[in-house]
């Protein structure tokens, strides 16, 4: 301890040349220099340090041990930290919950993702994590062993009324959990791996959909039902379906396809590429989509849109009236003046549920057959639809907006028949 | 004059340790599903002794199986992510910094893409499969520290400014190469990769990978805190530094090191959960001064409390939807640091 | 003196000459920009030595070396030529930390990032004796307070640093560099942003301290009249080559300074015999 008129007093010659002289002997020296020193604080000091100068042994002593005292510290604070996480960690899952009645059944399938999942015969509780799913399943006439749906799971209506999971990307694994499904239905379109993934990880089975075409959609749809348990309402569905789709098929039989364009977005301008299975829904209608890519949502060129000049433009909007402030919009917007389609007014629009991979889709793709080829369907009744769209045929003035449109058919046959033949 | 002791660093140590204890205990009770404290209580009691069988199943599943991970994945990523921005401040001698300021986190967003592209050709077991996106993170993040650390050399050692430059550079380089990706391909499973850059605590991890997390956190931030009294000395200059004694170099390498590692580590398991890494230091340095010997443990522990706090708040705000906690370290940081930023300047 | 608090080594006490701590032998320095050009010699070989308790002056025109002698003698670059030694030992071949305890560098400036206050800053200072997970004694904070004495700051021992006087900071740094125990004392150019007053207060407590601590000073100034009254020995510098060392009076004359300094200048001795030099303006 070299306390004495300053910081640096360990440097008198003494020190140096005498490396091996006693510290309390070299402590005096110093001490007797200071004393002499006329300073008060610093006399204070000495005085302080005069006192604990016997300790000063101990005091290197206390110095190291200060240091393998928060080494020490430091190690187990770590050590907790550790510790902590590993009983924890290591906590494997209860098992899941014992109902009264014996366990079901269980056995094996593979789902449309390839997977190998374990789910009972008759999965007595259903969440579905897409919307496509739960009106397929009402459809099915399963609806009341649906006990979860997301947010966005809106037909039929009282499809609203479940309980809600919340949305198809980022549902809640808590509130899926608290359910107890036996299953849950997911598809590979909208539904994140990380969910599939983590609804494994808590032991929950996960059965996974994935149509990429119509016909796709309804052989998803009767495995569904296979492996719902409802085989025969499945095959009632779908050969309702495939029924209309043949129909359909053989009224457009020999119609060259419509050249469109279907828009699922304005700005920026996005397509559908033509693996999916809305793509598919434009072929079964006999529209052929312009846009020739692998991507599902390509950004399309407005450049590239012109140089292919569709003939129609199709929209599918819940609500004819907002289809058609689109409509207008892009019309005004520079460049697309140069689109024939836009010129002359062709834009076909259908309800939202092409967008869906459920049975719905039958009827959005009747209704846009209807719309770009309605010479095709002049001796038979229009379909069923859900919405109400007004589309003026080709050439003829604009009729009344809130029209039906078997009125609107009606009037126009006429005109329709004169134009038909000029098609 | 008051230097830092042992004993109050561990007091004030011990008083944020009792925060994250409670704050914990607060977030596992909130949730989508009611869960009450009592049966919390005794649930955690016999699941610490080992008796799991006497759980009821409600509890098991959902607090223990779902909620506890979460938490305990949102204390080592708000940990690592406050002690990385604190060493990055400190290396860089810049109070902006924050863990991404050197790219490792497009690297890992990098490598996540590219191994959700390659997993798709590949047939994996389910743990293998719930690897792979932490690992490619990883990898991607490993490669980036390499690399900015190769760019941001001089004369041999790591400059400081070089070394902002180089990191800001490749991850503008490596943000544009990500952009191509995801708009050129396609595949739905890069869908899940814009939650991934908000930032999302919502996925599970396999256990392996949870002891490899706490295993990196101790490690690289044990190796951080042993430089501890030297970054208060680098922070008055490097020249100064070593003329008060500090190895520069040495301290430079494996601060940038193990910085590095604690981002990347968290990163790959939770994308990119912005401002945690930027303000908790800056708060903590308010409460408890520039002391790295107090700051680093601070930080850890704030930065700890903060993310459960912003998660916990994530998945309830707006049940049963689960906001990314991105979303709300934004919200709650922006104001803040605004607040910090006047602060500063008056 | 040997005490836990300082690391002796061999070469410490066994240096047959205990009068000479500072000895620079034959020292030279280039440095090449570009590998391919030729090296340029910033520094041409020199040599002086220096006791305890004496203040060396490094004085010269811009550009003449001033700073990378005081580099090369703190250790922060390796002579190309020559050794330098202090106390028996090279002093860029010892370990940063011991180096840290025996020689100190005192710098114009410094630029915090974060601020501390100066009791914070003066602390550092002891860190070459701890360091790691160390923290900081009460011997520690002793010396600091005597280190913030001897500089007549301990008033601003509270106050933040940025929040203080250039001359008072200038006071700090110098007490953080009495902290660190140093044997030899650096400084370069302290002088540049004080006022006249501040700039005696310091160049009379450097001699103070140098006389009571027995530390070697070695000062870098542009200031000649400064390093004529408080100089014990004075190295007159110029591109690079070393003209003169010797005491101020011998060193500061007319005839050498005008054909270095390249202006009208004259030199009178003061009673006590210091050189002092008045700057005549061209009429």
């Amino acid at each position: 301890m070299q306390f004495g008129r300053g910081p640096a007093t360990v440097i008198g010659c003494n020190a140096e040349s005498q490396a091996t002289l006693p510290r309390r002997r070299g402590w005096a020296y110093f001490a007797r220099e200071y004393a002499s020193s006329t300073r008060p604080a610093s006399r204070r000091v000495f005085l302080l340090s005069n006192c604990s100068q016997p300790s000063r042994q101990g005091r290197f002593v206390h110095h190291i041990r200060s240091n393998s005292a928060h080494r020490a510290g430091f190690l187990a604070g770590a050590l907790l930290l550790l510790g902590a996480w590993l009983p924890l960690g290591a906590q494997s899952f209860p098992p899941p919950p014992s109902v009264a009645s014996p366990p079901p059944a269980m056995h094996e399938v593979v789902d449309e993702f390839g997977r190998n999942v374990r789910v009972p015969q008759i999965p007595a509780r259903i969440v579905s994590l897409a919307p496509s799913l739960t009106e397929t399943l009402y459809a099915l006439g399963v609806q009341d062993r649906l006990v979860g749906d997301t947010d966005y799971c809106d037909y039929p209506a009282e499809a609203q009324k479940k309980t809600k999971v919340g949305g198809p990307i980022n549902p809640n694994l808590e509130e899926i959990a608290a359910l107890h499904p036996d299953i849950v239905l997911v598809t590979k379109e909208i539904n994140r791996l990380e969910t599939v993934r983590a609804l494994d990880t808590l032991g929950i089975p996960t059965y996974a959909t994935d149509a990429h075409t119509v016909d796709e959609i309804l052989s998803s749809t009767q495995k569904l039902a296979d492996l719902l348990g409802v085989p025969e309402a499945g095959k009632s569905l779908t050969g309702d379906l495939q029924a209309r789709l043949v129909s359909l098929h053989t009224k457009l039989e020999g119609l060259p396809p419509s050249r469109v364009l279907f828009i699922v977005w304005t700005r920026p301008l996005i397509s559908i590429g033509k693996n999916t299975f809305i793509a598919d829904a434009l072929r079964k209608a006999d529209a052929a989509s312009i846009v020739d890519s692998t991507q599902d949502w390509p950004q399309m060129n407005l450049e590239e849109v012109v140089r292919l000049q569709p003939d129609y433009l199709v929209f599918a909007a819940a609500h004819s009236e907002s289809a058609a402030r689109d409509f207008e919009t892009l019309s005004s917007l520079p460049g697309w003046n140069i689109l024939d389609a836009v010129r002359n007014r062709h834009f076909a629009v259908i309800s939202e549920a092409v967008n869906r991979p459920a049975p719905r889709i039958v009827s959005a793709i009747e209704d846009l057959a209807h719309q770009l080829h309605p010479a095709a369907f002049l001796d038979f009744p229009t379909p069923e639809k859900p919405a109400a769209p007004v589309t003026p045929a080709p050439g003829a003035p604009n009729p009344p907006a809130a029209a039906p449109a078997r009125v609107t058919r009606n009037v126009l046959q006429p005109f329709i028949q004169e134009f038909a033949c000029a098609r | 004059m008051r230097p830092l002791t042992l004993t109050r660093l561990l007091v004030r140590c011990g008083i944020l340790a009792l925060i994250l204890f409670a704050v914990v205990v607060v977030a596992m009770k909130l949730g989508a599903v009611q869960v009450s404290l009592y049966g919390l209580g005794k649930d955690l009691i016999s699941v610490l002794l080992g008796r799991t069988s006497a759980l009821s199943s409600d509890y098991g599943m959902i607090v223990l199986g779902i909620r506890l991970p979460r938490i305990l994945l949102a204390i080592f990523v708000g940990a690592s992510l406050s002690v990385a921005g604190v060493s990055f401040q400190a290396l860089l001698r810049n109070p902006l910094a924050d863990p991404y300021v050197l790219g490792v986190s497009s690297g890992a967003a990098l490598g996540a893409i590219v191994a959700l592209i390659i997993e798709g050709h590949l047939n994996l077991s389910p743990e293998m499969a719930g690897l792979i996106t932490p690992v490619g993170a990883f990898v991607g993040a490993a490669i980036t520290i390499a690399a900015v650390y190769l760019l941001g050399r001089r004369d041999g050692q790591i400059d400081s400014t070089t070394l902002l430059l180089g990191g800001i550079i490749t991850a503008s380089f490596l943000s544009a190469v990500i952009m191509f990706l995801m708009t050129t391909l396609s595949g739905n499973n890069l869908r899940g990769s814009a939650f991934w850059f908000m930032g999302d605590l919502s996925t599970p991890q396999p256990r392996s990978l949870q002891y490899f997390l706490s295993f990196g956190f101790i490690v690289a931030a044990g190796a951080i805190y042993t430089t501890a009294s030297d970054l208060n000395l680098l922070l008055a200059g490097e020249k100064e530094a070593m003329h008060l004694g500090v190895d520069v170099p040495r301290v430079r390498i494996v601060v940038y090191i193990a910085a590095s590692i604690l981002t990347g580590l968290a990163v790959s398991v939770s994308g990119t959960i912005g401002y945690v890494g930027l303000l908790v230091p800056h708060v903590m340095r308010l409460i408890f001064g520039s002391d790295h010997r107090m700051l680093i443990p601070a930080s850890a522990l704030g930065g700890a409390i903060a993310l459960v706090i912003a998660d916990t708040l994530a998945r309830t705000v707006t049940s049963p939807t689960d906001l990314p906690v991105g979303a709300m370290t934004a919200a709650a940081g922006a104001p803040l640091f605004i607040y910090l930023l006047r602060r500063r300047l008056s | 003196m040997s005490t836990a608090l300082r690391h002796p080594l061999p070469g410490d006490a066994s240096r047959a000459n205990s009068d000479v701590r500072l000895s620079v032998e034959q020292v030279s320095y280039a440095y090449a920009a570009n590998p391919s050009q030729a090296p340029l010699f910033t520094l041409e070989a020199l040599s002086f030595q220096a006791k305890p308790g004496e203040i060396v002056a490094i004085v010269g025109p811009n550009a003449c070396g001033k700073s990378t002698l005081l580099k090369l003698i703190s250790g922060a670059l390796e002579p190309l030529s020559g050794r330098i030694f202090l106390n028996g030992f090279a002093t860029h071949s010892l370990p940063v930390k011991t180096r840290a305890q025996r020689i100190a560098l005192v710098q114009q400036e410094s630029r915090l990032i974060f601020p501390s206050r100066a009791w914070e800053f003066v602390l550092q200072g002891r860190h070459p004796y701890g360091g790691g997970l160390r923290f900081e004694s009460e011997e520690d904070v002793l010396i600091a307070n005597n280190a913030l004495a001897q500089v007549g700051a301990s008033h601003l021992a509270d106050r933040w640093m940025d929040k203080i006087s250039g001359g008072e900071k200038q006071r700090i740094i110098l007490a953080r560099a009495l902290a660190q125990q140093p044997l030899l004392l650096l400084l370069d150019e302290p002088t540049l942003h004080l006022d006249i007053g501040a700039q005696v207060d310091l160049l009379e407590s450097l001699r103070r301290l140098a006389a009571q601590n027995r530390y070697t000073v070695v000062v870098v100034t542009h200031e000649l009249n400064l390093a004529g009254e408080y100089a014990d020995q004075v190295v007159l510098l110029q591109k690079g080559k070393c003209l003169r060392v010797g005491s101020p009076a011998t060193v500061l004359q007319r005839e050498i300074l005008e054909q270095v300094f390249q202006a009208p200048l004259s030199v009178e001795i003061t009673p006590s015999g210091r050189p002092r030099v008045t700057l005549f303006t061209n009429k």
